[in-house]
């Protein structure tokens, strides 16, 4: 394998750990905070939209950026209201809203564009691709970090502050002491329901983030149901990762460097095989860490 | 606290009740269990709201809404459970709430440390600030939690049945630990049900019962005997059990042991036999294994080592399933984690481990019709109020589903019936009626064992009683040889000198 | 006398229970239909004319009510093997891909395999239900040996059925002599295919096999030692464990079950409608997933699924037919049919709300309002 290949796959790597990277932040962050969030997907989905709508219209990426963020954070909201204040159930609540975003996403593109399937159009602005002015002239590494943009580098910032946040400040200790023991929290003064509900809508607004990466990243262009199951494998991320953010990113990517194989393999193999690929490795990835917890366990026993 | 009274629905849980403390003294509460001990706390720490009355702290008014109101009047509580971040330090949480800081938003960790050393040396009371609370046994615990008052600075404390999960030398600790508190200024409440503490420590006692204040007055002008006269209100009445042969061994327990994830025994070497046709009871502080005993033997747990048999049948490590078909019934100690599904109908409910019995399902097939009148006999010769059979467990009253429960396992007709805590929060009526349904089970010749902490109960119904501590049988009596105090002792892990 | 009054009281109580199970579906198919409504409103048509369009040609219309019942048939099973398995705890959103596998794989059977077409038939659609059942059975058995999570991996293995199958149709089994566009494999036998049941519409023998469907799990929840423990099991897993119920069986057959019927669910369309398999014959319908809304409206309830099932798919069949008459996109019925799910699904809040009738509630029905109108 040639070395230019080679950084050519971590190059694709890099880009497609970052949506799942930013969702699993989202999911740990939940977690932390003891909600099982499963409406990742419906996050990233809305967030994809109204990132390219925005575009559409305005021709401003900080705005569809920002649009992108803002809608996924609107889902969050309605998780938060209905599966924290409310108590519905998880399962029920991540499953309706994923289904509906599917569909809004798919009627509204319909509505305003009159289009059904995708949306490419030439007005759409891409986000601005860097490349470093030292580092893009080092042979290996400059091809590696070619053509990536602002939130790739700002993915990994966000899981370095998180990381900070959560473990060195007071405020992040309260939050985590939430996940704990919610009833211990509250008894000492800790408003457990208010933090869950903010962590939830943060994990939206990450998840809205991710979504926009997919849809003005490597490509521009929306496609319905682009996300494709990215949200559950993000939830796989942050369960691999323990929900530590720092974790969170090895284990994210793992992920993208699957995807970028697939996609380096897809000259070899059929794409459709390659397709698969992330998608098995998710379930490996599961079974090997739990038998390996599991050995644990029994090594303590 | 004057005229405190709390209504919950139409069940008066305080009726006028009073209160005094002086600073620097220990006021010992004591009452049976319901006796309204806990409400008239869960007021004064601001947990609940009283119907009526009013609360004084030197001499002001006080409205306290919730505990945070409490806390800024320089109250804190040491409560029954631990509020306490197990995965957390012990400096963590000491400070958690008012946590030093490095500039404005991050946590001083060092400070934190170096706070809980300084409590720790004011107080006198030790502690590595840098353990893992979840590490720490649970006198430990209880020390965190002492520590986290005092870093509130509270100046009443109150104490919610602080030692029904310590052993004997860390209620000592504790005792000493109250002590020195009062002999610094604060003001301390506890509240308690057992009369060796309030000998100990206590400078004045008020005891409460059924919700009403009954009277106080100095530890030095009473006894032993006069407060728990006091705290009954009557002298119990045993029931009368004729003695009965027993006829051979039902359930034998061979040097059962039980290690948890971090190889702690849980169960150390347990012995003991039910014989057919006695009530066997388990008596003991809660924490000391009697949970884990019960899931050993129903199969809910595997024991690490030992022998269980029951009959002629070894049933170590079987499944529930094959232990109840070999002739296990159980009334589980918590009914609701257990022994029901809220959402289950009441013939769901009802029918459980009986779902394959040929009386009711063939070949895997259900039949509805004996099921439904199987249902109907149990609900009506247990007196279950109910109002049709569809009708949700959730939805029955705690002493109804705990009788539907007992119906249930009963009618197992198995040669042994495990009672964990079978009358836990059930009025006196459906206590009665269910100890009655237990010694019918006795009087037809099965084998019953009952574990519950109420000392009265199995005192009232056993034939033998074990006294389990630190997962060892730490004493065996006959029904005669039983008294208060020498199980008292032994549960406490003390020993009995006198000989027999 | 006593007797009698409390029989009377049971019927009362019953009857007060059959209002309160529908009353929850009714409201929120209430609320979907505004919902929709105002989504109309804005697009700048009548409601009413649109509704009536809709509903005219889903159930009025002969046609039309037998290109329901074709479409409902899937989506029935659909609900029914999702009701089987989170009706006993186990969240599987897999049925898609078991769905896709157990028919693909009775697909290729029937096309291969040589003999007399009626006993092709039955092996087919036997193998169909074996791998339908073995993919289900994958993500059991990988949670109880290690614990893995079903709703990860149900939800992964979707994928990687359907892009398995479509590498399968675009390369090796590609039927030959057809489009080149066309991504499928040949047609299966006609003598294999199921009966029409009616003149000129695709209505077939699949319908029953659903009807068939819904039976058995009636009978699978009402009459069995296995639908009791699993039910139980669903409600409080350490209440069946103390009951000595055999989880891991029964876990194992609920799955098993559930991925069986699933992947009957595909070989209704393909031997009742199409009579090939074709790349994302299955997904782009999303038959799965409007089961499995199907299944979360009626409340797991099988006779409840079966009705539900089939307004959805009449809502589909509607919405074609007002985008073709209309010019209203098709859309509107995904919208209608996710509101009611999604307003199901928080009927705690409204529990919440009565008992506390305070701002916080008003507040709810404003966030609920938004979102539906936003869609």
């Amino acid at each position: 394998m040639s070395s230019a290949y080679f950084a050519s796959i971590l190059n694709s790597t890099l880009r497609s750990t970052t949506p799942i990277l930013l969702a699993a932040l989202g999911s740990a962050i939940c977690a932390r905070v003891g909600v099982f969030n499963i409406a990742l997907e419906a996050q990233m989905l809305i967030g994809s939209f109204f990132s390219i709508v925005v575009n559409y219209f305005t021709g401003n990426v900080f705005l569809s950026v920002m649009a992108g963020m803002l809608s996924g954070a609107f889902i969050g909201l309605v998780v938060a209201v209905l599966q924290v204040k409310y108590k519905a159930a998880d399962m029920v609540i991540g499953t309706s809203l994923n289904l509906l975003v599917n569909g809004a996403t798919s009627f509204l593109l319909y509505i305003i564009f009159g289009l059904r399937g995708k949306l490419v159009d030439s007005r759409l602005v891409s986000l601005d691709k860097i490349n470093l002015p030292v580092i893009k002239d080092i042979p290996f590494l400059g091809r590696v970090l070619e053509n990536l943009t602002i939130i790739d580098y700002l993915a990994y910032a966000i899981a370095i502050l998180l990381f900070i946040y959560l473990f060195k400040t007071v405020s992040g200790f309260r939050t985590l002491s939430v996940g704990i023991s919610k009833e211990a929290s509250e008894s000492l003064g800790t408003k457990g329901t208010r933090v869950q509900m903010r962590m939830v809508i943060l994990s939206g607004a990450l998840c809205g983030l991710g979504g926009t990466v997919l849809s003005m990243g490597q490509v521009t262009m929306f496609t319905e149901n682009m996300t494709s199951g990215r949200g559950f494998i993000a939830m796989a991320a942050a369960s691999l990762g323990q929900n530590h953010p720092i974790l969170t990113i090895v284990s994210s990517l793992f992920f993208g460097l699957c995807q970028g194989i697939g996609l380096a393999l897809q000259n070899v193999i059929k794409s459709q095989l390659t397709m698969t690929l992330p998608y098995i490795a998710t379930i490996i990835a599961l079974v090997i860490f739990s038998r390996r917890n599991m050995k644990k366990a029994n090594a303590m026993k | 606290m004057k005229h405190i009274t709390k209504v919950y629905g139409n069940l008066c849980a305080n009726d006028d009740v009073q209160l005094k403390l002086n600073q620097g003294e220990i006021l010992a509460v004591i009452g049976e269990n319901g006796a309204g001990k806990s409400t008239l706390m869960k007021i004064l720490y601001g947990l609940e709201q009283p119907t009526e009355g009013e609360i004084y702290i030197n001499g002001e008014l006080q409205h306290f809404r919730s505990p945070h109101d409490a806390m800024a009047k320089k109250i804190g509580m040491v409560q029954q459970h631990f509020m306490l971040f197990k995965p957390c330090t012990v400096a963590e949480n000491i400070v958690y709430g008012n946590e030093p800081r490095k500039g404005r938003f991050f946590f001083d960790r060092e400070k934190a440390v170096k706070i809980t050393e300084e409590l720790c040396e004011k107080y006198g009371l030790y502690i590595d600030p840098k353990r893992i609370v979840g590490d720490c046994p649970v006198g430990l615990q209880q020390r965190v939690e002492i520590l986290k008052v005092l870093y509130q600075n509270a100046d009443i404390i109150i104490f919610d049945e602080p030692s029904a999960v310590l052993t004997p030398q860390e209620v000592h600790e504790l005792l000493n630990t109250m002590k020195k508190l009062a002999g610094m200024g604060k003001s301390i409440i506890i509240i308690t049900h057992k009369l060796h503490e309030v000998m100990e420590v206590a400078d004045r006692v008020m005891v409460m019962r059924n919700g009403k204040y009954i009277t106080e007055m100095n530890k030095a002008d009473t006894s032993i005997e006069e407060m728990s006269y006091l705290m009954v209100g009557r002298r119990i009445v045993d029931t009368k059990i004729e003695p009965q042969k027993t006829t051979g061994v039902v359930l034998n327990v061979e040097n059962l042991v039980l290690m948890d994830d971090e190889k702690k025994k849980i169960l150390d070497g347990f012995n003991m036999h039910v014989d057919a046709g006695e009530i066997v009871g388990i008596a003991g502080v809660s924490g000391n294994g009697q949970p884990e005993l019960i899931q050993c033997i129903t199969g809910l747990m595997k024991p690490t080592s030992g022998k269980i048999s029951l009959g002629e049948k070894d049933i170590t490590g079987k499944t529930v399933g094959e232990i109840r078909e070999a002739g296990c019934a159980c009334i589980p100690e918590d009914r609701y984690l257990w022994g029901c599904a809220k959402e289950a109908t009441l013939t769901e409910t009802a029918i459980m481990a009986h779902q394959d019995k040929p009386e009711l399902s063939r070949h895997g097939l259900l039949n509805m019709k004996k099921i439904q009148k199987f249902t109907k006999r149990m609900l009506e010769d247990y007196d279950v109020r109910y109002s049709d059979l569809s009708q949700k467990a959730g939805e029955l009253s705690g002493g109804n589903i705990q009788k539907l429960i007992v119906a249930r396992e009963v009618e197992q007709n198995s040669s042994l019936l495990i009672a964990a805590e079978p009358t836990r929060g059930v009025d006196i009526g459906a206590m009665e009626f269910i100890h009655n349904r237990l010694l019918e089970k006795r009087k037809k010749g099965d084998a019953v064992l009952l574990i519950s902490s109420e000392l009265t109960e199995i005192m009232s119904l056993s034939d033998r009683i074990y006294v389990i501590y630190n997962g060892k049988a730490a004493g065996e009596f006959t029904r005669a040889e039983a008294t208060e105090e020498k199980l008292g002792i032994l549960m406490m892990g003390g020993e009995l000198h006198e000989e027999k | 006398m006593k007797k009698n009054k409390i029989s009377e009281n049971m019927v009362l109580a019953s009857l007060i229970r059959g209002l309160k199970a529908v009353r929850q579906p009714a409201l929120a198919t209430l609320f979907g239909l505004v919902v929709g409504a105002l989504v109309i409103v804005a697009c700048g048509e009548n409601p009413f004319a649109v509704y009536k369009e809709m509903f005219t040609k889903s159930f009025i219309q002969p046609f039309y009510l037998y290109s329901t019942l074709t479409r409902a048939t899937p989506i029935i099973i659909c609900a029914m093997a999702t009701a089987m398995a989170w009706r006993a705890g186990y969240i599987n959103i897999g049925v898609e891909g078991q769905m896709i596998a157990g028919s693909f794989a009775a697909t290729v059977a029937a096309i291969y395999i040589p003999g007399p077409p009626i006993l092709v038939a039955i092996l087919a659609w036997l193998i169909g239900m074996c791998v339908g059942a073995l993919y289900a059975l994958l993500p059991a058995i990988l949670n109880w040996k290690y614990q893995v999570t079903m709703v990860i991996t149900t939800l992964m293995l979707n994928y990687v059925a359907n892009y398995i199958t479509s590498y399968f149709v675009t390369y090796p089994l590609k039927d030959p002599a057809g489009d080149g566009m066309a991504l499928q494999t040949v047609a299966i036998d006609k003598a294999m295919c199921l009966p029409r049941l009616a003149p000129k519409s695709t209505f077939n023998a699949g319908f029953i096999v659903a009807v068939a469907v819904v039976l058995f799990m009636i009978f699978i929840t009402k009459r069995t030692v296995f639908g009791y423990e699993s039910k139980m099991g669903g409600f409080n897993p350490s209440f069946a464990r103390y009951g000595g119920a055999k989880q891991v069986k029964v876990m194992l057959i609920t799955m098993a079950l559930s991925g069986a019927i699933a992947s009957l669910g595909g070989m209704t369309e393909v031997f009742g409608l199409k009579y090939r398999f074709s790349d994302g014959m299955l997904t782009s319908p999303s038959y799965a997933w409007t089961g499995l809304m199907a299944a979360l409206i009626a409340d797991l309830n099988p006779l409840g699924m079966f009705f539900i099932s089939i307004f959805l798919s009449g809502l589909q069949i509607g919405g074609s037919a007002i985008q073709r008459s209309m010019g209203v996109p098709l859309e509107i019925s995904t919208i209608i049919q996710c509101c009611i799910t999604l307003f199901v699904s928080v009927k705690l809040v409204f529990r919440f709300k009565k008992r506390k009738k305070d701002t916080e509630g008003e507040n709810q029905i404003k966030v609920e309002g938004k979102e539906g109108s936003e869609a």
